[in-house]
């Protein structure tokens, strides 16, 4: 019993080990540029509602969508990175923002998950502080975007 | 429905704000109608960059481009806004008035956190209608008076006092163009 007990030990040990050096990215594109993120960062993804203008000064974030009884500021990525939304069905990604749930138009592609090597993913500062680095998932490298600190440093295109 | 004799919207409970919401471009803006004077048609509405009423003057201001809204041009909707309070007064075009609407106060949201420009000044916050989401212009800053704090709370009255009418009579509002003006509910009458 005390053998099998620690054989389980060892392998959920493995597991936790393996899983260490493994992340969970999710892979989704913003008028074909595609982009990672953490998944953690992530609260859930939805049909676009179509969104409310708003007159804002603020760079890219100029509009809110419905959600529930409420609504959440869209942080406009496809501008940032200055590619035209071409798509009709939209999807919504909802964000974990720091200052608060927020909204993000995406392709009509159905985000997808990857687990990805930690030696695949490079960290760096760059010019961009919404941009943490890069990971290779699936084959392709992709920019790594810090979601939840979206536009609270920078408020330059890509 | 008109404005005056109209059953004034019954609201569950705590304090209401009533708002006059208008379209600017094809945005949704919500003012505190405590401070509206009147509306009028644009052919009422002085040539001189003045408004008139009630020997009242009006100076116009251009509050599309202030809020940097593209308004759509003059319709057979749309109307002057006469608003002011007892410091200073203006007028201003809207595309459209969709109408008179009484806000729970516990419904009015503040602008998300993410909205950190001038927008903070012009809007006070936002409340959520079955067809529209609808921006609350701060009063002050429309009558380019220096804002203040908790301004809603100047405009909340409390419901669970209010009589039917009440509203009514504190908008004396002079243009035949209001008597269309329908009054609605938000909130706890859905």
């Amino acid at each position: 019993m005390l053998r099998a007990q620690l054989r389980r030990q060892s392998h959920t040990g493995m597991k936790g080990a393996a899983e260490a050096r493994m992340q969970n990215m999710v892979v989704f594109s913003v008028g074909g540029q595609r982009l990672a993120a953490r998944t953690d960062e992530i609260g859930g993804v939805m049909p676009w509602p179509g969104s409310t203008a708003v007159p804002s000064d603020t760079p890219f974030v100029t509009a809110l969508v419905r959600q529930e009884k409420g609504c959440l500021p869209v942080f406009d990525l496809a501008a940032k990175f200055n590619r035209p939304m071409q798509d009709d069905e939209p999807l919504c990604l909802v964000v974990k923002h720091v200052e608060g749930p927020l909204a993000i138009c995406i392709d009509s592609q159905v985000p997808s998950l990857h687990m990805v090597s930690r030696s695949a993913v490079q960290y760096r500062a760059g010019n961009d502080p919404d941009i943490a680095g890069t990971c290779i998932a699936g084959e392709e490298e992709l920019p790594i975007i810090n979601l939840t600190t979206l536009g609270v440093s920078s408020n330059r295109p890509a | 429905m008109g404005l005056r004799g109209h059953k004034t919207a019954v609201v569950s409970s705590g304090l209401a704000v009533r708002f006059l919401v208008a379209l600017m471009g094809s945005t949704h803006v919500a003012f505190p109608s405590r401070w509206v004077r009147g509306i009028v048609i644009p052919a009422e509405g002085g040539q001189d960059g003045h408004a008139t009423c009630a020997n009242a003057s009006y100076e116009r201001t251009d509050l599309a481009r202030r809020l940097t809204i593209q308004a759509k041009g003059v319709t057979s909707e749309t109307r002057i806004v006469l608003y002011a309070n007892e410091q200073r007064s203006r007028s201003f075009v809207v595309d459209k008035v969709v109408g008179l609407i009484d806000v729970e106060r516990a419904l009015i949201q503040p602008l998300p956190a993410q909205f950190r420009g001038g927008e903070r000044e012009r809007l006070l916050g936002l409340f959520v209608e079955s067809s529209y989401i609808a921006l609350i212009a701060n009063p002050f800053w429309v009558l380019e008076l220096p804002s203040q704090n908790n301004v809603l709370d100047v405009f909340a009255l409390q419901v669970s006092e209010r009589r039917p009418g009440e509203f009514d009579s504190r908008l004396r509002l002079p243009s035949s163009v209001l008597e269309a003006t329908p009054v609605m509910s938000a909130g706890a009458t859905k």
